[in-house]
């Protein structure tokens, strides 16, 4: 544990936030006197603050939790510690007041969040140029202002453009207090699976912003019946009217009737579809309308620059290792969602529960997320060069992670033969808010990232919204949760209700959304 | 490790029995830890949030003594004037504060319109009387109450008089003392009991009850939109392979959800011509010019745009509509028994209704959490209106709840 060198070479000077209107311009007095000493002080601060962070949130743990009291050894504890911002020291809250005593330092680092305690006020301060560095570490891991250094990589998608939030306050502050995009849809007979698919699409920051910052204005529009249109104007609606009532999907459905996809044919019906369909064939829709014009072929490299594919595209890469010679082939592909059966894992814990305790025995997301994108499995795969048909290993891993992952639990099991009937199949998956998609790029393959915390930190993903369905594989219902900052709610087509965690986090889903965490 | 001198952990809740050996107590030890963690991590959020709230309070409320005191007509400069109020003080365009926000400042006005925001919900759980001589920002607390949304909102059940003569149910809500929604329309009901609005079809411009919409259109564009019957033809020589699952091999079993029969679409739509329906007012999207949009360029264009299909919406009906809309009701009823001996799975019990198609399915599996309630048609009352609810109390498609 190096202690932290005393004065960081800084060619620059280090600048205190401007003020702002409707902001004080320190996080309190002492602050201000922090900060108005001279221009050395209020560098080795700043600096100082980054350092701080960078071993809270890059490092092992072990580091920022090891309070090394002045006079006796160094002590790990699980319990938050406090770094001085004017010294190496780490305290435990019982030193802390002490060594404020002994040398007049007080300021100090909560190790948990990142937040400024200030001795004098004995209360954390939040600081608006502290707090403006905290967020960006825990937000994009930089302290810049973007996101470049992580754009070359290859491993991220590129920053859906206009991402910045404070672009998009700026565009709908006219905007009456009361509209805040919450507002439920009505079901137009049937339509619930459309409702909650549009209700994730309303509370998908990256499309939100897209739409309310006119990327695709329905004023400037040529094509009839535009569904990119229709959504435009029900963001309009969402977040710029007052009105609580209900939303009438109207332009949407007859959009969607107009249609003329051929693959989605099997959707277009007055009936109760499925909503992973309708996700996809809305998401092929506002592609063709706002991008390059070329399908979105799976199977295909298909790289494109509209919001859909800023939003939810990813790639995947499957490697194929010939038993025989042990040649390589690697075939990358687009996708828009990722699909996790459960059939099998459900037999495997079938037979082992078998006898047992009875009832479904549950899952976990990353369970089927490890027998997808971890595991490999056997296949036949012409060989290039025995030039000839051989026994292969097929692994599939994340090439490039997408700005919103979009999880498909295959509930719905198709039996071919047996009647044509399909099955859902209810066993739980557990799924959490926070998931580190890390483990499933080729990039944890390579080498040794245990120990990379910065990597795991801009793998992780937050989850944003769950679709679940309830009931019957043909006569159920669908609902759906989103989540707009830290509350979740629930939508029931018309209906809005507040939702607790834990309403989210013990229902059903079918499909799940998260949201890098660069982003929000 | 461990450096307790205590008996636990940090949070001294979870406390190993007495005589557990070591092991037990350390276990006992590192869970009252994270039990402490979480406590924190909670508290350190709510606390940046209010902090954060009654800070930019101060600041908001010096400046606005600072701009009433400055001379200058420019409301955007910086005024050159110097104010101290308990909280902060305002100089050279920079707010500073005074003590701790939590302790000087305890309202919390709205960073954007500047008003007071309520602090409680006006209803349901934790509801307090807010007071009426304030006006307070637009953003309230979310209501949390059983039978009703985050805005206090309940609905009328679109149609409990369902398959009863009209006559009925005015004989029903005639004695009925309370408000009864639904009784004349909109003015008898209170504010916060809504309606099923009515929308307009794209194409032939009339005005549909929302919850009538799907079949509509299906009836309406599906035919001639889609070519609803070469695709069909198409879709029975494939022999049922469901050909919509070609644009990915991912595609999901879930494709065949809720159409297990391959030709199932063929089935449906095509003889729903009765469907069209007359229905004023629609409520759902009064688009007031006034509210604001986030580009006032957009804004003008938007607004046109709307306005005209709600004008349509609200267009006066006409007779013979009605008349159609009566007699679809056999129609429909027709059309849903031709599905069931279509469909090659569960030959339907007569009373329902295809695969999820109806909702009234969904108030099976959603048993309403809400009573039913004697209803009307849209707000706007009429005897018109009232008329056409009995008709329509006749068809399947209610929406659920
Ligand atoms: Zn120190
Ligand atoms: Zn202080
Ligand atoms: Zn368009
Ligand atoms: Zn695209
Ligand atoms: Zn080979
Ligand atoms: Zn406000
Ligand atoms: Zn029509």
């Amino acid at each position: 544990m190096a202690a932290r060198p005393a004065t960081p070479a800084s060619p620059k000077n280090s600048k205190v936030k401007a003020p702002q209107p409707g902001q004080p311009q320190y996080g309190c007095e002492h602050v201000q006197r922090l900060f108005n000493q001279d221009q050395a002080t209020t560098n080795t601060s700043i600096q100082h603050y980054k350092m701080i962070l960078r071993s809270i949130f890059d490092t092992t743990p072990l580091i920022p939790q090891t309070a090394k009291p002045m006079d006796s050894a160094a002590v790990t504890i699980l319990t938050p510690t406090y770094l001085c911002l004017q010294c190496p020291s780490t305290l435990t809250e019982e030193d802390r007041a002490k060594h404020g005593h002994k040398k007049a330092h007080r300021f100090y680092v909560d190790s948990r969040s990142g937040g400024v305690y200030c001795q004098m006020c004995d209360d954390i301060v939040w600081d608006p140029t502290f707090e403006e560095l905290r967020l960006r570490k825990i937000g994009t891991g930089t302290f810049s202002t973007n996101r470049k250094r992580k754009n070359e990589d290859e491993l991220f998608a590129a920053d859906p453009s206009k991402e910045s939030p404070q672009y998009i306050s700026t565009n709908t502050s006219i905007a009456s207090c009361k509209a805040n995009g919450l507002r439920g849809i009505y079901n137009a007979g049937a339509t619930c699976y459309q409702n909650v698919v549009l209700q994730s699409f309303l509370h998908n920051p990256v499309l939100r912003n897209f739409y309310l910052s006119d990327g695709h204005q329905s004023s400037n529009c040529e094509i009839p019946h535009c569904l990119s249109c229709a959504m435009d104007d029900m963001f309009q609606d969402f977040y710029a009217l007052e009105n609580t009532n209900g939303y009438t999907a109207a332009n949407i459905l007859s959009g969607f009737w107009i249609s003329d996809k051929k693959a989605f044919e099997n959707l277009v019906t007055t009936k109760e579809q499925d909503a992973h369909e309708f996700f996809q064939f809305l998401a092929e829709e506002l592609h063709e309308r706002n991008g390059d014009g070329k399908k979105p072929e799976t199977g295909s490299e298909h790289s494109c620059n509209c919001i859909i594919h800023q939003t939810f595209y990813g790639k995947l890469q499957s490697t194929t290792t010939c038993q025989h010679c042990g040649g390589v082939t690697n075939q990358v592909q687009s996708f828009l969602d990722l699909s996790l059966p459960l059939e099998n894992l459900t037999q495997k814990r079938g037979k082992k529960n078998s006898g047992a305790a009875k009832g479904p025995a549950h899952m976990t997301l990353t369970e089927c997320l490890d027998e997808e994108y971890i595991k490999s499995d056997k296949c036949e795969y012409r060989c290039h060069n025995c030039n000839s048909m051989q026994q292969a290993r097929r692994q599939t891993a994340i090439k490039r992670l997408p700005n919103v992952l979009s999880i498909q639990l295959k509930r719905f099991e198709f039996k071919q033969g047996r009647n044509e009937r399909a099955a859902k199949i209810d066993t739980p998956v557990h799924f959490p808010l926070q998931l580190n998609m890390l483990p499933y790029t080729n990039r944890a393959r390579g080498g040794d990232v245990k120990d990379n915390y910065e990597l795991a930190r801009s793998c992780t993903y937050d989850l944003l919204s769950v679709v679940v369905h309830v009931g019957e594989i043909d006569t159920g219902h669908y609902v759906s949760y989103c989540r707009v900052g830290d509350q979740w709610f629930q939508f029931n087509d018309h209906k809005v209700e507040l939702a607790q965690k834990s309403d989210v986090l013990g229902a059903k889903a079918y499909l799940l959304f998260y949201i890098i965490r660069s982003l929000t | 490790m461990s450096s307790e001198t205590g008996e636990t952990g940090k949070a001294g809740i979870i406390v190993a029995p007495e005589g557990a050996n070591s092991m037990d107590k350390l276990a006992h030890s590192v869970l009252d830890d994270l039990l402490y963690n979480i406590v924190h991590d909670l508290l350190i959020k709510v606390h940046r949030d209010e902090k954060m709230a009654r800070a930019a309070t101060a600041a908001i409320k010096v400046e606005k003594l600072a701009s009433d005191a400055s001379e200058s007509s420019t409301p955007d400069a910086k005024p050159d004037v110097r104010i101290e109020t308990d909280a902060a003080i305002y100089e050279e365009g920079k707010v500073l504060l005074k003590g701790n926000p939590l302790k000087t400042t305890k309202e919390i006005l709205c960073p954007r319109c500047h008003l007071p925001r309520l602090l409680h919900p006006t209803d349901g759980k934790g509801a307090k009387k807010q007071d009426q001589s304030i006006i307070y920002c637009k953003k309230h607390p979310y209501i949390e109450k059983p039978g009703y949304d985050i805005y206090g909102q309940t609905w009328v059940a679109p149609g409990p008089g369902r398959g009863k003569k009209k006559k009925d149910m005015e004989k029903k809500l005639d004695p009925d003392a309370s408000p009864a929604p639904g009784e004349g329309g909109a003015k008898d009901r209170p504010p916060n009991v809504l309606s099923f609005p009515s929308a307009t079809c794209s194409k032939c411009k009339r005005c549909i009850l929302v919850t009538r919409l799907n079949n509509h259109m299906g009836s309406c564009i599906g035919n001639s939109g889609r070519n609803a019957s070469r695709a069909a033809a198409q879709k029975i020589s494939n022999g049922g392979s469901n050909g919509g699952s070609q644009n990915n091999d991912n595609t999901p079993p879930g494709s065949q959800k809720g159409t297990p029969l391959p030709a199932s679409r063929a089935a449906s739509p095509r003889k729903r011509d009765g469907d069209e329906f007359d229905e004023d007012g629609d409520d759902s999207d009064p688009n007031n010019p006034k509210k604001k949009k986030p580009k006032p360029n957009v804004l003008t264009k938007k607004v046109i745009l709307k306005s005209k299909s709600q004008s349509q919406g609200q267009g006066p009906s006409n007779k013979k509509e009605k008349v159609k809309a009566n007699s679809m009701l056999s129609m429909e009823q027709r059309v849903d028994d031709e599905d069931s001996k279509n469909s090659t799975v569960q030959v339907a019990p007569k009373k329902s209704t295809p695969k999820g198609t109806s909702p009234i399915k969904k108030l099976k599996i959603n048993p309403s959490s809400k009573p039913p309630q004697p209803t009307s048609g849209p707000k706007k009352g009429s005897k018109r209106e009232r008329d056409q609810e009995s008709e329509s109390s006749g068809t399947l498609s209610s929406p659920p709840q």
